[in-house]
């Protein structure tokens, strides 16, 4: 690396970018993911019984199928009073309406729970007797969960890409280093050096090249997480603002470092490999 | 050591670079390959050191038939094979001892074992007391020493010289011609390619003829014919 300094710093500017991209939508993936869970988890189920049902039966059975969960029996008188309190000043709206209008229910808090959690206890909870409807009111986190599997599917195509474009950059920059120093593999293969003999030191030095631009992107998406994170607690309202874990897993620096190393590897085989197929 | 039967090669686009050549130079000989620029010397140079294949022929070295050896096995063969050149081809950023150890390096011998050889390698040819000077430092002569030192230390049964001394002065040309003798003296095969007449004039050895690719003249009456 020492003898071509400018290549070195271009290949590690490369890889560093390259890291750095895929780092960057991997930790909005990844906190996306968090956040998605974070609201799914604030879910209050609501079971809505036939006005005939037994209500203390029907919350037995929702406290049974809810082991350690709050559960409790709503009338249709409650419930009424409920949505008039929800309206505040414009309660008055609902005057003249019998008490029926709103079925009774059985509500379970879940706090913390995680969406496949919550859809599998509504699945249970239809057991319930004398249960008209659940709902979970979480069609919207439902809605967002279908975009972010189709993200993450566009993310891994991203990502791939990604990974191609920056090797065959990164390969071509690397390169000019394999490029200056023709001679020299030209009076390796001259003395009867293997092909793996004259790959191995422009492998070990795309190593580290690739390493070290993944530490320096992985510093750089560490320190954009700890500036960004406060603001966007901030602007999406979160009562508990994310965790730089949850958008940046040490697995997920851990792989972006690998994968720069990885990137620096391949490019560099890619270089020399043109080049010994060349003399 | 090497046979050629009925070999060509042809360059896209190019003239036939060599025709028809067949050639056998046995263990131990020592021969010139003459003829004038462009008469072939260095394609059948290239094509003994596998650098590339031939178009059509056989070419056997060391007894193995190039053509079907697995390219993996081709540097190992090499190891087998000094090599040097009109232009020296050493490493500017490493120093003469550096230069000289490479063959064994790459051959991954142990580095007080490499230092032993290349240490009595630039003994023989004169060097010794210039082991840590850079090659740019040293006359072109010195420079061709080192390249010959570089070819020998690995011990080949067979150096090929393609124009040794097409970069030197009369004088320095007989220390590189003096240091191929003395191998070849030692038994390894050597074959020198060369334009310069006086050599061959002064040398009497074995001399194969080369013209637009093809072998006009093969052996020591060629001197007595004056064809050189």
């Amino acid at each position: 690396m020492a003898r071509g300094p400018g290549v070195t710093l271009v290949a590690t500017g490369t890889i560093f970018v390259a890291v750095f991209v895929i780092g960057l939508f991997a930790a909005a993936l990844h906190g996306a993911g968090k956040l998605l869970a974070t609201w799914a988890g604030e879910v209050q189920i609501s079971v809505y019984l036939d006005p005939s049902a037994d209500l203390e039966a029907a919350r037995a059975a929702a406290a049974a199928a809810a082991p350690g969960r709050a559960v409790e029996a709503v009338t249709a008188q409650e419930a009424l009073r409920r949505f008039r309190e929800a309206l505040g000043s414009q309660g008055a709206l609902l005057d003249g309406m019998r008490p029926g209008v709103l079925p009774p229910s059985v509500e379970v808090r879940a706090p913390g729970i995680r969406l496949d959690e919550a859809r599998s206890l509504a699945k249970r909870l239809e057991a319930v007797p004398g249960a008209r409807e659940v709902d979970y009111g979480t069609a919207w986190v439902e809605r967002l969960e279908r975009l972010l599997t189709r993200l993450r599917w566009a993310g891994s195509a991203l990502f791939l890409a990604l990974a191609v474009g920056a090797a065959v950059l990164v390969g071509n920059t690397l390169r000019l280093g394999v490029f200056a120093r023709r001679d020299e593999i030209e009076i390796m293969k001259l003395v009867g050096a293997t092909d793996a003999f004259v790959e191995m030191p422009f492998l070990i030095e795309g190593l580290l090249q690739g390493l070290m631009g993944g530490v320096l992107a992985t510093g750089a998406l560490f320190a954009v997480a700890v500036l960004a994170l406060p603001r966007l607690a901030a602007e999406l309202g979160l009562a508990a603002p994310l965790a730089r874990g949850d958008l940046l897993p040490s697995a997920l620096l851990a792989a972006l470092v690998a994968g720069g190393g990885a990137l620096g590897t391949i490019a560099s085989a890619l270089a020399v490999g043109r080049e010994l197929k060349r003399s | 050591m090497i046979q050629l039967f009925h070999v060509c090669k042809q360059y896209a686009g190019d003239a036939p670079a060599l025709v028809d050549v067949s050639v056998s130079i046995g263990k131990g000989e020592f021969v010139f390959l003459t003829g004038r620029s462009g008469a072939g010397k260095s394609t059948l140079m290239r094509l003994v050191f596998c650098a590339e294949p031939a178009t059509s022929g056989q070419l056997l070295v060391f007894g193995r038939n190039v053509a079907k050896e697995k390219r993996s096995r081709i540097p190992h063969l090499r190891r087998a094979i000094g090599v040097v050149f009109q232009d020296f081809k050493l490493l500017p950023d490493r120093t003469v001892a550096e230069n000289v150890a490479f063959p064994l390096e790459v051959r991954g011998l142990a580095s007080k074992e490499v230092r032993r050889r290349a240490g009595g390698i630039l003994r023989s040819v004169g060097l010794e007391l210039k082991a840590d000077k850079f090659p740019l430092s040293l006359s072109g002569g010195e420079q061709q020493r080192v390249a010959v030192a570089r070819a020998l230390v690995g011990d080949p049964a067979l150096l090929l010289a393609d124009e040794p001394t097409g970069n030197l002065d009369p004088e320095r040309t007989l220390e590189v011609m003096d240091l191929l003798h003395a191998a070849n003296a030692r038994g390894t095969t050597v074959l020198v390619a060369t334009h310069d007449r006086s050599l061959l004039e002064r040398y009497k050895k074995r001399v194969v003829a080369l013209e637009r690719g093809s072998v006009i003249a093969d052996g020591a009456e060629i001197r007595r014919a004056g064809m050189v």
